[in-house]
């Protein structure tokens, strides 16, 4: 009897659970029509089934919210739809700013989320190149919906929303690596193919880091629009700060603005980023001056003074990490002279970023600690090994002593050994 | 020879001399393990004599004791030296007590009447287990850090006072600097008092006893068996041995210096490859692969009981092996020490291997 009990209650919480889970869903007369449609639709035609994971479902908005129309007149269609004043139906893409607009441009509403929510999408959206096209009639462009999905929208920092970090690249190729969809607009498609090959693109979509930036930490979210010439060390400085400051204290500064060129993206491109290396500045054909400089320009002696004094300093840390491991391997410690390799390496970074400076002394000044620290090291590295050296010598010679005395006891006990014998007889 | 008289006149040692002079070293094929029992004693005295010296200069505590490692290899005039011959001279400490007890064991020189060498000699070895265990942990580098959380934790296992003797260990819930004070207090006070005690009982059984032989030796009449003086002949061919032993270790130390590895970081997690020091190494192995539960008892427990039972027996193996005073070789026990030394060497190599 109390088995049956048991088992009754377990499938009486199991019925409960189940109607609790569904109640947000089934009190709703458009989810309770829209759930047999959704059975007659193909999958990406549904609505309820993606609009169970919707943020705004989850913090009590219901369809009506967005839509319009009574979700309570559960049997009759026409007063919850058609013959409703307040029903909108689909929401066109003019309609989307308004209806969005209605919550996210309300400071006072949206607080009651976030006290730090933003509230100014709208207006930013607005003056974005997409916003701009939209008010002059251009139905061909991006609203809400377009980046963050209609039913079924995510929190930005979910990984399976179309507006988290990792996948805003795809999310904005949909439109731009479309050649249709950008016909009418002129602009390029191959952005994303592009950037999908830049070091940032691969440090965003390989390796999963998503502080590398996509297409919004450039062009801006909402208000995206293309970076000025003028913008382009601004928007780049956001992370490469060090870089910045030094070209805009250069001399090249003022050359690049007068001439139209944007700051970094002259040398070092846009949405094709490589991987920077030593050899832009070795004039040879990976040089990135060599396309506005001729060979007789002294930015040749310069960009060459900067690829020595990195080489010098690369090379030298190299050789002083080999003998500092070599010591270690040989068990020494070496602790601090790590310490004076970091040091080194900290000093090789800072002369690659002070080349920004287009200024000789400036990086040889900033590179010369690297040569003391490397120095340090390579000193300490051979010192290390002559110890080692000194405990073998030292080895050698107590071998030797041990050996001495080993044969000398030897020779005692035969010795004894020969004098008992010959006593005995 | 002054010196002497001027002692034997106000005490009496010339009943010692005698002793000693009479004592004589059998001369037969298995000579050459009575020497396992003096090296073991001499590196015990290495022990000592560097243990000395490293806590001249040893700071235990947790944001002292890896530093003060580091400046003892680094920094003290010979002091990587100390460190090196400490350390080797501890594991070859412990490779020859093994030695020497599965000597002992085959030569069946636990019959009577020397049991309580036996006996005090297991005592030993246990002693110096628990010097191996407590001095790994005293550099305070992540390998010892992690290898005796694992192994406090085995500790732990134990029914009943399982929760107490862990927080007995570690002084605490989790290891930690107090952990290490309590280590350094045992490895360096507790342990070398109790092991003295034991080392000179052990020691006077053996010069009060004699040297055993094998029962196949025994049997041969004393008259046609070979024998030399154990002084001076014996205690030189001693002194060679243990030179050629001290000349091994200043060759390791040398050329296999210890590795000191990072700081411990209690907040890190674990590193790969966490293992105990190479003669719990058997032990550790068998833990590790014994199913989560046998029959009703849990795996651990089941293993700790497995080793308890184990080592008891080993421990009363005088007792329990009754035909061995009778000068007979039974095949159980001759078969009980091969396949043990069998599983231990399997198992520790499976661990390093593995």
């Amino acid at each position: 009897m109390i088995k049956r009990s048991y088992w009754l209650l377990i499938g009486l919480l199991f019925s409960f659970s189940t109607l609790i889970a569904d109640s947000t869903l089934k009190k709703d007369a458009c989810v309770s029509c829209h759930i047999e449609v959704d059975e007659e639709n193909d999958d990406e035609d549904k609505i309820v089934s993606y609009y169970k994971s919707d943020l705004h479902v989850k913090l009590g908005f219901s369809c009506a919210d967005c839509h319009g129309g009574d979700p309570e007149a559960y049997d009759d269609e026409d007063e919850a739809m058609w013959e409703n004043d307040t029903f909108i139906g689909v929401i066109e893409k003019e309609e989307q700013l308004e209806v969005c607009g209605k919550c996210h441009s309300n400071p006072v509403f949206m607080r009651q989320y976030s006290t730090d929510i933003k509230v100014d999408q709208v207006t930013q959206y607005l003056t974005s190149g997409h916003g701009i096209a939209l008010e002059n009639g251009n139905e061909n462009v991006a609203v809400c919906s377009s980046c963050h999905g209609v039913h079924g929208i995510l929190p930005v920092d979910d990984p399976r929303a179309p507006v988290y970090a990792k996948n805003i690249p795809k999310t904005c190729s949909k439109c731009h690596s479309d050649e249709t969809v950008m016909f009418e607009s002129g602009l390029p498609t191959n952005q994303f193919t592009e950037y999908e090959m830049s070091v940032h693109g691969m440090a965003l979509l390989d390796r999963g880091d998503i502080g590398a930036p996509a297409c919004n930490d450039c062009h801006g979210n909402h208000g995206a629009s293309p970076p000025y010439v003028s913008n382009v060390d601004q928007i780049c400085g956001t992370c490469h700060s060090n870089n910045k400051d030094l070209f805009q204290k250069s001399h090249l500064n003022d050359i690049f603005l007068s001439k139209g060129l944007g700051q970094c993206e002259a040398c070092h491109g846009n949405h094709d980023i490589a991987k920077p290396t030593d050899e832009f500045l070795n004039w040879a054909d990976e040089s990135t001056c060599k396309p506005c400089h001729e060979d007789s320009h002294p930015a040749k002696a310069l960009a060459l003074s900067f690829y020595q004094t990195i080489d010098s300093l690369k090379t030298g840390l190299e050789h002083a990490r080999k003998m500092v491991e070599k010591a270690e391997h040989k068990g020494m410690i070496v602790s601090n002279l790590l310490f004076d390799l970091d040091d080194a390496k900290k000093a090789l970074i800072h002369t690659r970023t002070n080349i920004h400076s287009f200024n000789k002394a400036f990086v040889d000044t900033g590179a010369a600690p690297g040569f003391q620290s490397i120095q340090a090291a390579i000193i300490g590295a051979k010192e290390s090994l002559e110890e080692v050296e000194y405990r073998k010598k030292g080895l050698f010679i107590f071998s030797l002593i041990i050996t001495f005395f080993v044969i000398a006891i030897g020779f005692k006990i035969n010795e004894w050994k020969k004098q008992r014998e010959s006593a005995s007889n | 020879m002054k010196i002497y008289e001027w002692i034997n006149e106000r005490v009496d040692i010339s009943s010692i001399k005698k002793i000693a002079l009479k004592k004589r070293v059998p001369i037969f094929y298995g000579t050459i393990w009575y020497y396992l029992g003096g090296v073991s004693l001499f590196l015990f005295m290495i022990q000592v004599f560097t243990g000395i010296l490293l806590v001249l200069y040893y700071q235990p505590g947790a944001e002292t004791a890896y530093e003060s490692v580091k400046f003892i290899i680094s920094r003290v005039e010979f002091g990587w030296l100390i460190r090196e011959v400490h350390s080797w001279s501890a594991n070859l400490f412990i490779l020859f007590v093994f030695f020497h007890m599965f000597t002992v064991f085959f030569a069946k020189a636990y019959r009577k009447p020397r049991e309580m060498t036996w006996i005090s000699g297991m005592i030993l070895l246990l002693l110096s287990l628990g010097f191996g265990f407590s001095g790994y942990l005293l550099p305070w580098n992540e390998l010892a850090y992690f290898a005796t959380k694992v192994g406090s934790d085995i500790a732990g296992a134990i029914p009943i006072i399982g929760d107490f003797a862990l927080r007995l260990l570690r002084s605490g819930d989790e290891v930690s600097g107090a952990t290490l004070t309590r280590f350094y207090g045992i490895h360096t006070a507790l342990l070398p008092g109790i092991f003295t005690v034991m080392l000179g009982l052990h020691l006077i059984l053996v010069q009060v006893q004699g040297m055993s032989v094998p029962p196949e030796i025994e049997k041969i009449p004393e008259k046609e068996r070979k024998s030399i003086p154990f002084f001076p002949d014996f205690a030189l061919q001693d002194a060679m041995a243990w030179l050629i032993v001290l000349n091994i270790i200043a060759l390791l130390a040398v050329f296999f210096p210890w590795e000191l590895g990072p700081k411990a970081d209690p907040l890190a997690s674990a590193p790969a490859g966490i293992r105990p020091e190479w003669y719990f190494m058997f032990m550790f192995q068998t833990l590790k692969y014994i199913p989560a539960h046998v029959l009703f008892i849990e795996g651990e427990l089941f293993g700790i009981l497995l080793f308890s039972i184990g080592g008891f027996i080993w421990f009363m193996v005088p007792f329990l092996d009754k035909k061995a005073h009778e000068g007979i070789r039974t095949p159980f026990w001759t078969w009980f020490g091969i396949l043990l030394i069998i599983y231990m060497i399997v198992f520790t190599a499976w661990g390093y291997l593995t």
